[in-house]
């Protein structure tokens, strides 16, 4: 047996163009489908369990979807924001905790999510390095994130402008990175964790400056009695620093300043459905729950993959066919060679021997490669094909 | 029979460790999904000024550990904390806040939400303003005025109980199986509270409008409650006024003919000279946010209306 198989890579090495042409196929047939399966499984289960994990969630009337995607996968979908004032309602009702998350703006490409300390817990997340928010103006870093901007605690950051032409808007925020979180494998991994604050603070709702008071006359266009009326040149801070964080303040009341949602863990079961029966006939809220949202999407999925399912088993058909005839082709082109070894004393069932080991080195070495393919892509494919799929849910 | 070094028995080695590694690379670690207690362990409650310190630990239970964080010799209200005092906040039980703006480190700090108590929240209608702050306007916001609160709430001893019921009620809803010793913790502390208030609004009555001053713009509460006109000025106790100090407290004078000054602790003995010679008595009203160095928030209370009674004639001076 060892001679047939040694014989029959002699030839596969000879006929190196060959041999590799159709290995590529035969691993593309191969991988392909059970790949394709396992990625889409293993997105199925992670989105689905991360839905499973937040019990409730409250925001815009609109599509419930967008919400979902945008409050717990951090994609940006221009979800309707609710108001802070929601997210004190749930706390009054001492039924549940209402957690806000504000999203909307990014820092360096990565989401800056504004929340209260109470997600942390609730997500199970932990400081790897560094501490958790205490001031206004810091930020943590999911462990994805400080791996892709290379930064960590001590570092600053700076978030991205939200229009790149519109230079009377709002100009980007320095934070301070005070610490990294211990990777979860979820959307927190890549995400810039802000106060809600510091989140509004980025957004230009809330601003520093220096006291009106003291100022000069070329910041001044009037000042009456009471009353100072400063010009455009009045310096905001960028910065929130331990010196100018006294100045930093918001106008207006603060209750209605905007959360694109708030993640409501009721305290038991019943105030869960005590809680939906509030929200079901309410004009301009909508109170889902994730799990069932991200199940209708995950329904969706699995009808998509069938048809790929369908394509990708007809193409490998096509490349099985395809193989058989390369095969076959190739017998007849060797039949001198063939022959030439049956002179040579060599046994009809020794020269199938040496095709068969030909076919099973071919098959092993696809199946080497569809091994690979499925390593690399169980790596980085579920996060891309998660992206993938809510980018364009 | 030899073969190479790639040999196939090499690639079937190699197929196997791979696929091996693929399954193991299949699961991935699932995250800690189990929310972790950030205040596990003894009751312990952070407050941000001294009163809210005192009725805690009159209130709470052998067990409970309460936390008053800022440094002797430091105005609570003006205390900027360090990430590492936010994080004692962050850590405790319980966080009882004053209202009405008290501690202003407390808007730009990040604290659990669901663990704090507002205790003069819900106590009265509406917070008292400081004086009119400056209005203002920059770029196309529109004209907004920065105005501050006046904050400190206690001085009014109705809303000081009231402030102290709601330590009772968080205590009470976090700790029931102590209803008793907090409960009856409570009835004592706001029994004195109320002798104090009632004594306060005689005083008022003898008072009559007759206006007085004060060194800092901290006795609004008490003015409002008990039917004082107070006139404020910003000076120090600890120091020497200045010739433009003077000449604002002869202008008021002119205005206001009062009688008495409150000071939140003895003026240096220079300016109580300037005052008598001006006809003004000192009276020590000391607010108490921060602790006393001797005694405790009900004796400083006592001592503040003994010396007001004192002063205005309600009662005989010791």
């Amino acid at each position: 047996m060892k001679d047939s198989i040694f014989l029959a890579w002699r030839y596969l090495r000879h006929h190196r163009a060959k041999t590799l042409l159709l290995v590529l196929s035969l691993s593309v047939f191969l991988g392909l489908p059970l790949v394709m399966r396992a990625m889409s499984r293993a997105t199925q289960e992670s989105l689905l369990s991360r839905a499973e994990a937040t019990p409730l969630l409250l925001g815009k009337k609109g599509s419930s979807l967008d919400l979902v995607v945008e409050a717990l996968y951090f994609q940006l979908k221009g979800a309707e924001p609710i108001a802070e004032a929601d997210v004190d309602a749930i706390n009054a009702t001492e039924l549940a905790l209402g957690i806000p998350i504000r999203t909307g703006l990014t820092a360096r490409g990565f989401p800056l999510v504004g929340t209260s300390l109470d997600y942390f817990p609730f997500r199970g997340l932990h400081i790897a390095e560094g501490r958790g928010l205490a001031m206004m103006g810091e930020c943590v870093l999911g462990a994805g994130a400080a791996r892709g901007l290379a930064i960590g605690p001590g570092d600053a950051l700076l978030t991205s402008p939200s229009t790149l032409f519109d230079l009377a808007g709002v100009y980007p925020l320095k934070l301070h990175v005070v610490g990294v979180l211990e990777p979860t494998y979820g959307p927190d991994d890549e995400a810039v964790f802000v106060d809600v604050k510091t989140a509004w603070v980025a957004e230009g709702l809330g601003h520093g400056h220096q006291d009106l008071k003291d100022a000069g006359p070329d910041l001044v266009l009037r000042r009456n009695e009471g009353s100072v009326t400063a010009n455009a040149k009045l310096p905001q801070y960028n910065e929130i620093t331990e010196s100018n964080v006294d100045s930093f303040h918001f106008h207006g009341d603060a209750s209605g300043y905007p959360v694109t949602a708030a993640i409501v863990v009721p305290h038991d079961e019943k105030s869960g459905i005590l809680l939906r029966g509030r929200y079901v006939d309410a004009p301009t809220r909508q109170l889902v729950r994730p799990a069932e949202v991200v199940d209708s999407l995950n329904k969706q999925i699995f009808r998509f993959e069938r048809i790929l399912e369908i394509v990708v088993w007809t193409v490998g058909l096509a490349t099985a066919v395809m193989f058989v005839l390369v095969m076959v082709l190739s017998w007849r082109l060797r039949a001198d060679e063939l022959r030439t070894m049956t002179r040579l004393g060599c046994s009809r069932w020794k020269a199938a021997q040496i095709m068969g080991s030909e076919i099973v080195i071919m098959v092993g070495a696809s199946v080497l490669l569809a091994g690979v393919f499925g390593i690399v892509m169980a790596q980085y494919g579920e996060t891309w094909l998660q992206n993938l799929i809510l980018r364009g849910s | 029979m030899r073969i190479g070094n790639c040999g196939p028995s090499g690639v079937i080695v190699m197929m196997t460790t791979l696929i091996a590694l693929l399954l193991g690379c299949s699961k991935k670690a699932a995250p800690d999904q189990e929310p972790k207690s950030q205040h596990a362990g003894p009751f312990v409650i952070y407050t941000v000024n001294y009163p809210l310190s005192y009725f805690a630990q009159r209130m709470a239970p052998v067990g409970a550990r309460v936390v008053f964080p800022v440094p002797p010799g430091i105005d609570p209200a003006f205390w900027k904390p360090t990430a590492d005092a936010v994080q004692g906040f962050q850590s405790a039980s319980l966080i009882l806040l004053n209202g009405a703006g008290y501690a202003r480190w407390t808007r730009y700090t990040t604290l659990p939400r669901t663990r704090i108590v507002v205790t003069a929240d819900g106590c009265r209608d509406g917070y008292l303003h400081t004086e009119q702050s400056v209005r203002h306007q920059h770029g196309p916001e529109g004209e907004h005025a920065h105005s501050d609160l006046a904050c400190t709430t206690w001085l009014d001893l109705r809303l000081a109980a009231c402030q102290a019921s709601h330590v009772r009620d968080a205590l009470l809803e976090r700790w029931p199986e102590v209803k008793d010793a907090v409960s009856t913790g409570f009835e004592t502390l706001e029994q004195v509270l109320l002798d104090l208030d009632a004594r306060l609004r005689t005083v008022g009555k003898v008072l009559d409008g007759r206006p007085i001053l004060a060194s800092h713009p901290v006795y609004q509460y008490l003015a409002d409650a008990y039917g004082l006109s107070v006139q404020s000025l910003h000076l120090e106790p600890d120091q020497a006024l200045s010739d433009d100090d003077w000449k604002e407290l002869e202008a008021m004078l002119k205005q206001q003919d009062a009688e008495w000054m409150l000071w939140e602790a003895p003026p240096l003995k220079r300016t109580k000279l300037g005052l008598d010679k001006r006809g003004i008595a000192v009276i020590v009203f000391d607010p108490a946010g921060q602790a006393p160095s001797d005694g405790d928030f009900l004796t400083v209370m006592q001592a503040n209306v003994g010396r007001l009674e004192c002063a205005v004639g309600v009662k005989a001076c010791p």
